[in-house]
C-alpha cells in the first residue's frame, strides 16, 4: 500500500481491492479536535462520502465505484481513477473543461445533490471523461441557498488559484450550469451567490 | 528611510515609526493607546473617535520622543485608510494629512488588512505563506499570486474575533474577550456538542454565536471550551484545505486572535502533518499598530510616489483582494 496523497482530511493510499487498482481513502484521527466532535465528523464524513457516491452514478455524474466501507477506522476502499485533476492541467484546457464542470454541477444540483467542496482538484480528467470526486461534504438539499454556496465556492476558487483565466472559465461554467438547469433557476442562483457574496466582509455594496 | 504610521481603524489610535534600510525595517516606536469599551459592550464609533482625537497629538508626540527624532526627519507618513469604522479613520487620516501639507511629507494611504500580513512578514521571516488573517474584522486565508493577495477561504457571515467578542459581552465581559474566554475555557474539558459549519475553504460561525449563548445559560466554563474547539477547529479545517489545495509550504498567522494559545497549538498540528513551516506574529505586534501602516507605506514609497491630498481618502469598506501590490 503506497501513499500517494495527504489530503486536508484524508490519507489517499494506491492499492489493491482483488484484482482491480483501488484507492484507499482512510479520515485519520485528527489529535488538535476534540475526540468526540473528531469522531462523529469522521463517521458522518465517511457515510456521506460512500451513499453520495454510489447515488449520483444514477443521475449519470462518473464517479469512482464504491467498493468496500470501514467504519471502524473511516475508510473507503474505491475504484482508482487514473487521471489528472482538472487543477493541474493546462489554462486553455481548465477553460474547456470548465463548461462540463457547470454542466455536471448542474446535474447534481437538478436531483438535489449539494457537492460542497467544489475546487478544481476535485474534478478528474480520465479519457476524455470528467469525474467527480470527494462528497464527504456532500448534502441532500433542494435548497437554492445551498445550490448557490456550492457554486460561490468554485468561483471563488477560480478567481484566487486560477485568477487570470477566471473570466473565460467562469463563463463557461455557467453555461454549463444553464443548459442544465434553465435559464429560470440559473437566473435565481446566480441572483443567490451575489447576494452571498455581498453578505461578505467588506463587499462593495452597491 | 523614515517612515511614520498612522493606525485608527477601530480601538487602537497608535503611531510608530521604522526605519527601512534596503529590505531591512527596524522599529524605533511604536505607542498606542486602546479605547476600551464598559463591560458587556461593544465598541461605540463615536465614542471611540472622541477617545482618538484626545489621545492623538500625545500618541505622536510620545511616538517621536521614543524613537529620538523629529518630524523633520520622517521622509514619508501613511495612514490606515480602511476598512474601518468611518469617524475612527477620519482621525488618523487628519492628522496624516496636517503632517503632511505642513511639513511637506509624501503621504500613502495603506490597507490595514495588508498592514497585518506585511508586518507579519517583516517580523516573522515567512517568504512565500499561506495566511491566515483572524482580528475583529476578519477571517481570510489567503495566499500571493500575479500582484494581489487572493482569497481561499473566508468566513461567509461574522469573524472569529466577532464570535468571541459577541459571545464573551453575552457573559458580561468587556471586548476584545478572547482572554477571558480562552482563561474561562481552560477550566473545563466537558465538551458539549455544537454546530460545526466548514463549507469548502470558508466557514460560518453565526449558527455556532446562537447555540453557544443556549450553552452558557447552564454552564459559562463548558460553553468557553466547546466554543473555542468547534471554531478553532472549524478554521484548522479550513486552513488543511487551503495548505493541500495550494501546497504552501508556509503558514502565517496574523491579527488578534494569533494571540490564542489553544489556536496556535491546533495550527501547530496542522503544519506538523503537512511537512509545512509555521510562523505567529509576536504577540505584541498582533493587535492593531502604527508599526503594521508604516512598514507597508515604506514598501510602497519603493514604487510609488506619495498621493496627492485631494486623494487622501478613507474606505470603510475596502477589500484588501482589491488591492494591486506592485512592490
Amino acid at each position: 500500500m503506497k501513499l500517494i496523497k495527504k489530503g486536508a482530511e484524508a490519507d489517499l493510499y494506491q492499492t489493491k481491492w482483488h484484482d482491480s487498482n483501488a484507492i484507499l481513502k482512510i479520515r485519520k484521527i485528527k489529535k488538535y479536535r476534540n475526540p468526540s466532535l473528531d469522531s462523529k465528523i469522521r463517521k458522518q464524513r465517511t457515510i456521506k462520502e460512500s451513499q453520495t457516491l454510489s447515488l449520483v452514478k444514477s443521475y449519470g455524474i462518473p464517479t469512482p465505484l464504491v467498493y468496500f466501507v470501514n467504519l471502524d477506522d473511516t475508510s473507503i476502499m474505491m475504484q482508482e481513477i487514473p487521471g489528472k485533476p482538472v487543477h493541474d492541467l493546462s489554462e486553455s484546457k481548465i477553460i474547456e473543461l470548465s463548461k462540463d464542470m457547470g454542466k455536471l454541477v448542474g446535474i447534481l444540483h437538478k436531483n438535489g445533490i449539494m457537492h460542497g467542496d467544489l475546487t478544481t482538484s476535485n474534478f478528474i480528467l480520465f479519457k476524455q471523461t470528467v469525474f467527480v470526486i470527494d462528497f464527504g461534504l456532500s448534502q441532500i438539499t433542494i435548497k437554492p441557498e445551498d445550490h448557490a454556496v456550492d457554486l460561490r465556492l468554485i468561483k471563488e476558487i477560480l478567481n484566487s488559484a486560477h485568477a487570470r483565466i477566471m473570466l473565460s472559465s467562469w463563463k463557461n461554467f455557467l453555461n454549463g450550469y444553464k443548459s442544465i438547469v434553465g435559464p429560470a433557476y440559473y437566473s435565481k442562483i446566480t441572483k443567490l451567490v451575489s447576494d452571498i457574496e455581498s453578505r461578505g466582509r467588506y463587499a462593495q455594496v452597491v | 528611510m523614515l517612515g511614520l504610521g498612522i493606525e485608527s481603524t477601530a480601538h487602537t489610535f497608535s503611531c510608530a515609526i521604522i526605519e527601512k534600510t534596503g529590505k531591512k525595517g527596524k522599529i524605533l516606536s511604536d505607542v498606542r493607546k486602546i479605547y476600551r469599551p464598559d463591560e458587556g459592550e461593544g465598541i461605540h464609533p463615536r465614542e471611540a473617535s472622541r477617545h482618538h482625537i484626545e489621545n492623538s497629538s500625545l500618541v505622536l508626540s510620545d511616538c517621536l520622543k521614543e524613537a529620538n527624532i523629529s518630524i523633520k526627519d520622517l521622509d514619508i507618513v501613511s495612514y490606515a485608510a480602511g476598512p474601518g469604522l468611518g469617524p475612527c479613520l477620519r482621525v488618523g487620516a487628519v492628522v496624516a494629512r496636517s503632517l503632511s501639507s505642513f511639513y511637506k511629507i509624501p503621504i500613502y494611504p495603506v490597507n490595514h488588512a495588508i498592514g497585518h500580513i506585511e508586518l507579519g512578514k517583516l517580523l516573522t521571516g515567512a517568504t512565500n505563506p499561506l495566511v491566515l488573517l483572524v482580528s475583529g474584522g476578519h477571517t481570510m486565508l489567503l495566499a500571493f499570486l500575479n500582484k494581489q493577495w487572493r482569497v481561499f477561504g473566508e468566513t461567509l457571515d461574522i469573524t472569529l474575533g466577532q464570535l468571541l467578542d459577541q459571545f464573551g459581552r453575552s457573559i458580561g465581559f468587556a471586548s476584545p474577550c478572547g482572554k477571558n474566554i480562552e482563561e474561562l475555557a481552560n477550566l473545563s474539558s466537558n465538551y458539549v456538542l455544537l454546530p460545526y459549519s466548514v463549507k469548502g475553504n470558508d466557514v460560518s460561525f453565526s449558527g455556532l454565536l446562537s447555540a453557544t449563548k443556549s450553552v452558557a445559560t447552564k454552564n459559562k466554563e463548558d460553553a468557553c471550551y466547546s466554543l473555542q474547539e468547534t471554531a478553532f477547529a472549524m478554521i484548522s479545517e479550513a486552513v488543511e484545505r487551503a495548505l493541500s489545495f495550494t501546497r504552501k509550504k508556509e503558514l502565517m498567522i496574523v491579527g488578534g486572535v494569533a494571540a490564542n494559545k489553544r489556536l496556535s497549538a491546533m495550527l501547530k498540528d496542522v503544519c506538523k502533518r503537512h511537512g509545512c513551516k509555521f510562523f505567529v506574529v509576536p504577540l505584541e505586534y498582533a493587535g492593531d499598530c502604527g508599526s503594521q501602516i508604516c512598514w507597508t507605506g515604506l514598501l510602497e514609497s519603493q514604487v510609488k510616489q506619495g498621493v496627492a491630498l485631494k486623494d487622501t481618502f478613507v474606505t470603510q469598506s475596502w477589500r484588501l483582494d482589491s488591492v494591486k501590490v506592485h512592490y
